[in-house]
């Protein structure tokens, strides 16, 4: 009892509300090294795979000998349509896979994103397995361009020539769907979506054969031209659209099967030399989680795994000794180790985050660096919310050892007020009786407004076209920079809020972003954690005015305190922390914006509404919080 | 009259924004719809318009085990042409049901029962929010539009349940007792609301008239109503339906809990989780645990009978089999009324904190969990231990509240000081 009354009178002590500042500055500072440490020996762990049913590496592959000049064949037949028109060319590759006995069927689809006519054909081959009863099927795609856009000449040469081998087995018990898509995203997206009826008809055919319940995809990279190119390593992709991951399972079979049976180096992420040091585990982390926190499509298995399906693109890259033919047997092992599956992939982790090819941390591992980054907003809020409710003049404490700051010979009056009640009287001090109340509204309405406001430019950026879309992005980040001082100056001339009402917009902004980084850590725990670090300021601003600083300040400090604390807030602008990554990877921003326009019309990519209704606003904010000490 | 013009502008500007939601957004009905949160196995839309199939096709809309709301509700929505083709006449009744509650509330504000009943007048009452405050904050909050949208029946519920309180605290005895049978008739736990909302009619009855009103005759006129009101619902039902199966259909599964989709409260996974020998008797020990409230508020704080009733309500959207956040809304609607305690309440920032994250967090569980798959039961279950501890919270701090309320009048010399409850 007495341990409680004493934390309770803790709450009242005006040192506490000195900590949180220090205490959110930890949780960044925790929440970085956090993941600053993952690379090491003792945090993270060696691959392992967890489903016993999948026995990789266990059978031997027979894909060898004259499949290699039916392989050869094919490549040359490939080329030869690599610049007939869609129609001629699906009808050449229709009637190939037909000739093996197969069912074949064609998909059109078109698709409008940013002014642009994304529209080509799928075809697609189901081989019934001769033990299977048609309820489950694997996939094996082979897109005709690559993510490059380069004619992946070998990797359709090679799904053909596995066609025709994989329906000379017997042994199959699941069905096999060979899936040729016109692209690398919209084409397995569009196809996806039909074989899961949840397709738009307008835009995407209907499937005319369908299989089972999909239980597993691998895509084929291979883009050799028709005198074959001989490969170091194989790059395996496994990001799928909104940073979501295929089950690590299918990823080690990979990696084991290629590693272990076919003596095949495996990268990811484009790590293409990894000597498992603690640079290039960071590395590879890093480039992991910014792909995932764009939450792209990075090949064409990418739109499988929102559905629940696993998938992971198999990548040829560098100049060595392995050709076509090993990749086919890595191909056709992995294939008999998803074909062993009793069922779905569910035994080994969907959130990780791999440092190489044979090393991961797990989820429980690496997520609470994201929730104690989100945790320091929180922490923000709560003491601004403490503060806001504070008398701007405490009552002096009577209990206090310390002698008052003006010495005075009479007791400090404090004003009484007499209350009745029925034949008692009582005699109360009037600063008891008297409740602060919070102004909840103008803050409030600050708020909605600015996320409905965010809403514009969400819209704009989905549906301008592509020429526009540059020099739009440059106006509004020329706007938005200023927005904040903008805002902040029309507020103080017209409603002038009151560094209460300041306080108050601060930590709603706050607590909102907290709230939504902490939903959307368990969702997109690099998304997260990235928007996280780049708004963690906003922590540490705050408003000044007259009441709120130290007595000291002269009204210059404060007006130099708080053009330091705009300009932070104006390097932060989410825009121009997008533009500055642009220029840094040397990519072009125009390509940014078509891709991710492509994104929330194809592939259903949400990062846009992240950073528009969740980051930018916070932003606003915060940089309306730090003007607002310019103006008083 | 302004407040005229204002109150026309506010229900206008809500119907607008239902209506609006409702046709730029064709989707968006049966998406919430399938919600979990929203609609209950006792309040799904869906499952209503299965029931109305088979109620059109003369088959008992019992029969498939999926439909498990009042018979009544057949014959009205059957009156309405056929949603999947053209849903603006329902939409059209869902908006109206909403604006009529709103309008209650209004008649609750108005009667100023919350701040000054008969036997107590609260010395923070003129901290008070206009009534048409209180109800912009029902027809705007995020969680009565999505229970309009999803067209959850227990829109009606939260309509009559609302109105029999604003009856009430006006002593309109006929009607307070027809809207509470009606409520109870379609969602069955409201009738514990019954004596609280009695004490509130008997002390507006006693204020408003002159003589002397008879509490013993009051109260058996009232129980007598509310019985024959009840019963004549039941009998119509039973003659609808043409037998008296529904009950079984509707306030058995209430009671029973046979089917156990999860919904936002915190029966469904004990009872998945619990051995068959062991449901009876938890299915005791949870309704008692319900039940047992209404008494010992109604006595303790028998000097604010629409306090009690109000917290009843916030009792309900925790500890129901059944509740949605349609019960959450009506609970947190209600709580406005009590402006004047919440400058007592200690732990509002906590709660409402807790509720904005739970909110957020229970449909990427839930994402977590049935979409992705990466997730499990234990997630969802989780954040809706957080949503309802934020509520239970809110019930308890605002519980508090009151009773502090009491004691500074009681005991002016004690205002300002640290009080310990017992």
């Amino acid at each position: 009892m007495a341990l409680i009354s004493s934390l309770l009178a803790l709450r009242k002590d005006a040192r506490i509300l000195k900590l949180p500042p220090y205490l959110s500055a930890l949780c960044i500072v925790v929440g970085v090294a956090w993941l600053l440490v993952l690379p090491l020996n003792e945090y993270s762990r060696n691959t392992y795979v967890s489903e016993n049913a999948l026995l990789p590496g266990q059978v031997h592959t027979y894909f060898t000998g004259s499949e290699h000049n039916v392989f050869r064949a094919y490549r040359h037949e490939v080329h030869a349509l690599v610049n007939s028109p869609v129609a001629e060319r699906n009808q050449r590759l229709g009637d190939i896979l037909r000739s093996h006995n197969l069912k074949v069927a064609t998909q059109r689809y078109e698709y409008h994103a940013s002014g642009r006519n994304i529209s080509n054909e799928n075809v697609y081959a189901v081989l019934q397995g001769p033990r299977a009863d048609a309820t489950e099927a694997i996939v094996l795609i082979a897109a005709w361009k690559n993510m490059l856009d380069q004619d992946n000449m070998s990797g359709v040469a090679l799904l053909l020539t596995l066609a025709r081998y994989f329906k000379r087995w017997s042994l199959w018990s699941k069905d096999i769907i060979f899936l040729i898509s016109g692209d690398s995203t919209s084409g397995p997206q569009a196809w996806v979506d039909a074989y899961h009826n949840s397709h738009d008809p307008a835009h995407v055919e209907h499937l005319a054969i369908k299989s089972g319940a999909l239980q597993g995809a691998v895509a084929l990279d291979y883009p050799a031209g028709p005198w074959g190119h001989r490969f170091e390593k194989l790059h395996v992709v496994y990001d799928g659209v909104n940073g979501q991951l295929p089950n690590l399972d299918l990823f080690n079979t990979a990696v084991n099967i290629a590693n272990g049976q076919m003596g095949i180096a495996c990268t990811l992420q484009r790590m293409w030399k990894h000597d498992d040091s603690y640079q290039d585990r960071m590395q590879t982390v890093f480039r992991g989680m910014i792909s995932q926190g764009l939450g792209h499509a990075t090949g064409p298995h990418s739109s499988f795994i929102p559905y629940h399906v696993d998938a992971l693109t198999l990548q040829t890259v560098g100049d060595g000794w392995h050709d076509e033919m090993s990749l086919g047997r890595t191909v056709e092992s992995l294939f008999r180790s998803l074909n062993n599956l009793l069922e779905h992939l569910h035994q080994s982790f969907f959130f990780y985050l791999l440092m190489g090819e044979k090393r991961f941390v797990s989820i429980g591992t690496y997520l609470p660096s994201a929730m104690i980054i989100a945790a320091s907003f929180t922490i923000t809020a709560i003491a601004l919310w403490v503060q806001s409710g504070r008398p701007s003049t405490p009552p002096p404490n009577p209990a206090s050892t310390s002698p008052p700051a003006k010495p005075s010979n009479e007791k400090e009056k404090v004003p009484m007020t007499v209350v009745k009640s029925g034949s008692s009287t009582a005699i109360i001090p009037t600063p008891l009786l008297t409740t602060t109340e919070r102004p909840l509204f103008l803050p409030l309405t600050f708020l909605t407004l600015t996320h409905f406001l965010s809403l514009l430019p969400l819209y704009l950026f989905n549906n301008l076209p592509s020429r526009l879309l540059t020099p739009t992005f440059h106006l509004s980040l020329l706007l938005t920079s200023f927005l904040p001082l903008l805002t902040a100056y029309a507020l103080s001339t017209t409603s002038r809020p009151t560094p209460r009402e300041t306080t108050l917009i601060h930590c709603f902004a706050a607590m909102f972003l907290g709230m939504f980084l902490s939903a959307l850590a368990t969702l997109n725990f690099s998304l997260s954690i990235l928007i996280g670090v780049a708004a963690a300021p906003m922590n540490f601003i705050r408003a000044i005015s007259p009441s709120s600083s130290s007595s000291e300040w002269t009204k210059g400090t404060r007006r130099a305190v708080s053009a330091a604390q705009v300009l932070l807030m104006a390097v932060l602008n989410p825009l121009l922390l997008v533009k500055g990554a642009t220029v840094w990877y040397g990519v072009d921003i125009g390509d940014i914006l078509v891709g991710a326009a492509e994104g929330w019309h194809v592939w259903g990519l949400w990062t846009q509404v992240v950073v528009w209704l969740v980051w930018w606003p916070a932003w606003v904010a915060g940089g309306v919080v730090a003007a607002t000490g310019l103006f008083v | 009259m302004a407040s005229d013009q204002q109150k026309a502008l506010l229900f206008g500007a809500a119907a607008a924004v239902r209506l609006i939601l409702f046709t730029a957004f064709p989707s968006l009905p049966n998406l919430l719809a399938g919600r979990v949160e929203v609609s209950t196995p006792v309040t799904s839309f869906k499952r209503l318009q299965e029931g109305l199939f088979l109620y059109t096709h003369n088959v008992s809309p019992y029969d498939g085990g999926v439909y498990h709301q009042a018979p009544l509700l057949l014959p009205l929505f059957s009156l309405l042409p056929d949603p999947s083709y053209y849903p603006f006449a329902t939409n059209l009744l869902y908006t109206a049901l909403d604006l009529l509650a709103a309008q209650a509330l209004v008649q609750i504000a108005e009667s100023s029962q919350a701040v000054t009943p008969r036997l107590f007048k609260s010395s923070r009452k003129d901290l008070r929010w206009s009534s048409l405050a209180i109800a912009a904050g029902f027809l705007f909050n995020p969680l009565t539009v999505a229970t309009c949208i999803a067209r959850s029946t227990s829109a009606f519920t939260n309509l009559f349940i609302l109105t029999a309180m604003a009856k009430a605290s006006q002593g309109a005895s006929i009607t307070f007792v027809f809207a509470l049978s009606l409520a109870s008739y379609l969602a069955m736990h409201p009738i514990l609301l019954f004596p609280p909302l009695l004490l509130l009619c008997y002390d507006v009855r006693v204020v408003k008239s002159k003589s002397t009103v008879d509490p013993l005759a009051f109260s058996v006129s009232h129980v007598l109503g509310l019985v024959v009101a009840a019963g004549g619902l039941l009998y119509m039902s039973a003659l609808l339906t043409g037998s008296w199966e529904y009950l079984a259909a509707t306030y058995g599964v209430r009671l029973l809990l046979p089917d156990l989709t999860p919904n936002v409260g915190l029966w469904w996974y004990y009872f998945t989780e619990m051995f068959d020998s062991f449901r009876e008797f938890f299915l005791g020990v949870f309704w008692l645990h319900v039940a047992s409230y209404m008494p010992g508020l109604t006595i303790r704080l028998r000097k604010q009978p629409l306090f009690v009733a109000v917290t009843l309500t916030g009792i309900f959207a925790v500890f129901t089999p059944y509740p949605s956040i349609a019960d959450a809304s009506l609970y947190l609607s209600l709580v406005t009324l009590f402006r004047h305690l919440f400058p007592l309440m200690r732990y509002s920032f906590l709660a409402s904190a807790t509720i904005l994250y739970a909110s957020f967090l229970g449909p990427a569980f839930y994402y977590l969990w049935i979409y992705a798959g990466s997730g499990n039961a234990n997630f969802f279950y989780a954040i809706t231990l957080v949503w309802s501890l934020g509520l239970s919270v809110v019930v308890g701090d605002s519980l508090y509240a009151a009773l502090r309320d009491e004691l500074d009048v009681e005991r002016p010399e004690l205002r300002g000081k640290e009080v310990t409850r017992i």
